[in-house]
């Protein structure tokens, strides 16, 4: 963690590298792409996107377009900051007493009420869920993509059943997006976590409020 | 208005063909030339330009001796259609007639419809747009000449059939007419039925059968596929209610927020940065 220093004068936090930041939006940009480019074919209250998109199959061609920059971010981590993701995996995987009672403690936060919320680690409950569901959406949109896109390589049962599994990894990612985006940028009491996601640093305030284990961890290695 | 349905009693079907050309004429479809199938039929199965095709099965009996059937195959226009229900641009629709048809103005070529229909009807045709040289696709099928209809005329299929293998009428009078056939027919095929599968609702085209269906290329029990109704009834709706489920709550945090936040900005930073667990 020896990323982790404190500006001393803004008290300010590193919490994630350049790559991570990076990969994050352009992760972000392509899922906004695809959406656009595959919402006609989601509800016809959408249709009107065909005109501005140039038509269904050119809808169709970008989306596999996008597609291809969809996975990029995941390459980019696994070949140049594999600490990153070594980390972001090992900590939504870790799962103890204090993030179970995250559940119990956000409505009354996420509404604007106070409450008692137990000490979070380096990301909290609610982005341990967050990024499980955006991978498990991830893996599912993908595979059912790929058997779509080629249809010659793949059993034709294979091709039926990825239609409705790539209708639910879209449902889901997009169901969580919603309060992903609020959280990091209108809700009052986390939107500075934005800053994260910018320049790279959060203020060790925020850190103490938010995520009091690993403020915990960063006073007992003095930085 | 009464349903209709057309009857294929194939125990009367000579293979002439002339169902294949009278629609090919009446729908002003292309030839479509195929390789040598190794027998007398002349394609595969239906195509996106071929909307019925008359297949030959031979058929080897019990007893040894050998059956030649004929099946005159073509869009069977289910009442529960599962192209209608996967299509995404509500291109596929039910008439009047009961008849399942593809609006190809809406038709956006995706090729659901192709990959769900359980009897494998539904083919896309490939088109090229000369102002701008791109190919773009159209699903295409039988549309039971629901034109034909609209001016109280036969199917052309039907009209031309010289043995009356094809005939079309009131659904209660087609259905009627196939039962007699089938007790006339049983002493000499035991395994006689009558094709009108319940999977489906019910098609619009009732077959008398010899044999069983599966002799002639037919789903014994074909169904909407299981992954169609999970996909279009469950993970769709269940998708969109979701997305406003934390839309609401969202808009509601921000609502609430802006209403009750101000007051305890101070109060909370100083609970939460000293609270234990």
């Amino acid at each position: 963690m020896s990323r982790n220093r404190i500006h001393s004068e803004q008290q300010m936090v590193r919490r994630f590298t350049r790559t991570f930041i990076v990969t994050h939006w352009l992760y972000a940009s392509s899922f906004l792409a695809l959406l656009v480019t595959g919402l006609p074919m989601y509800t016809e209250f959408f249709d009107w996107l065909y005109p501005v998109l140039g038509g269904p199959a050119t809808a169709r061609q970008l989306h596999r377009i996008f597609a291809v920059v969809f996975v990029v971010p995941f390459l980019i981590l696994l070949v140049f900051d594999r600490a990153s993701l070594k980390n972001w995996l090992k900590q939504i995987l870790s799962w103890k007493k204090h993030d179970f009672q995250f559940f119990a403690a956000f409505p009354k936060e996420f509404f604007g009420f106070h409450t008692d919320m137990p000490k979070q680690d380096f990301f909290n409950a609610g982005e341990k869920l967050n990024s499980i569901l955006q991978m498990f959406s991830f893996l599912l949109l993908i595979l059912s993509g790929v058997f779509m896109w080629f249809p010659k390589y793949f059993p034709k049962w294979l091709q039926v059943w990825s239609y409705p599994i790539h209708d639910i990894g879209f449902g889901l990612a997009i169901a969580v997006v919603v309060g992903h985006i609020y959280l990091s940028i209108g809700h009052p009491s986390s939107r500075v976590s934005i800053k994260g996601m910018t320049k790279g640093y959060v203020p060790m305030k925020y850190v103490e409020e938010h995520h009091g284990r690993w403020a915990d961890e960063l006073r007992r290695q003095g930085k | 208005m009464p349903e209709f349905v057309k009857l294929v009693d194939v125990t009367k079907c000579t293979g002439c063909r002339a169902c294949m050309v009278a629609c090919k004429n009446w729908n002003d479809l292309p030839a479509e030339r195929q390789e040598f199938q190794g027998s007398i039929q002349s394609h595969k199965k239906t195509t996106a330009h071929t909307w019925n095709v008359v297949t030959y099965t031979e058929y080897e009996q019990e007893d040894g001796s050998l059956d030649w059937l004929f099946r005159h195959s073509a869009c069977l226009h289910c009442k529960e259609a599962a192209c209608v229900k996967v299509c995404p641009e509500n291109a596929i629709g039910y008439t009047k007639f009961g008849s399942v048809v593809i609006d190809s103005e809406k038709c956006i070529g995706c090729g659901y419809c192709v990959n769900n229909c359980p009897f494998k009807v539904v083919e896309l045709a490939e088109y090229k747009d000369e102002q701008n040289d791109k190919t773009y696709y159209k699903a295409q099928k039988c549309t039971l000449c629901t034109n034909r209809l609209e001016k109280n005329m036969q199917p052309a299929c039907a009209v031309t059939c010289p043995t009356d293998a094809i005939v079309f009428g009131e659904q209660e009078a087609m259905l009627k007419q196939a039962e007699a056939r089938l007790a006339e027919i049983k002493p000499l095929y035991p395994n006689a039925n009558i094709y009108n599968p319940p999977g489906v609702g019910g098609t619009h085209a009732v077959y008398v059968l010899p044999e069983k269906p599966s002799v002639f290329g037919l789903p014994e029990d074909p169904r909407v596929p299981l992954s169609a109704t999970i996909w279009k009834d469950y993970a769709q709706p269940i998708g969109k209610a979701l997305f406003g489920v934390t839309t609401m709550a969202v808009i509601g945090a921000f609502i609430s927020n802006s209403l009750f936040r101000r007051h305890e900005n101070l109060e909370q930073v100083e609970n939460e940065g000293g609270s234990e667990q």
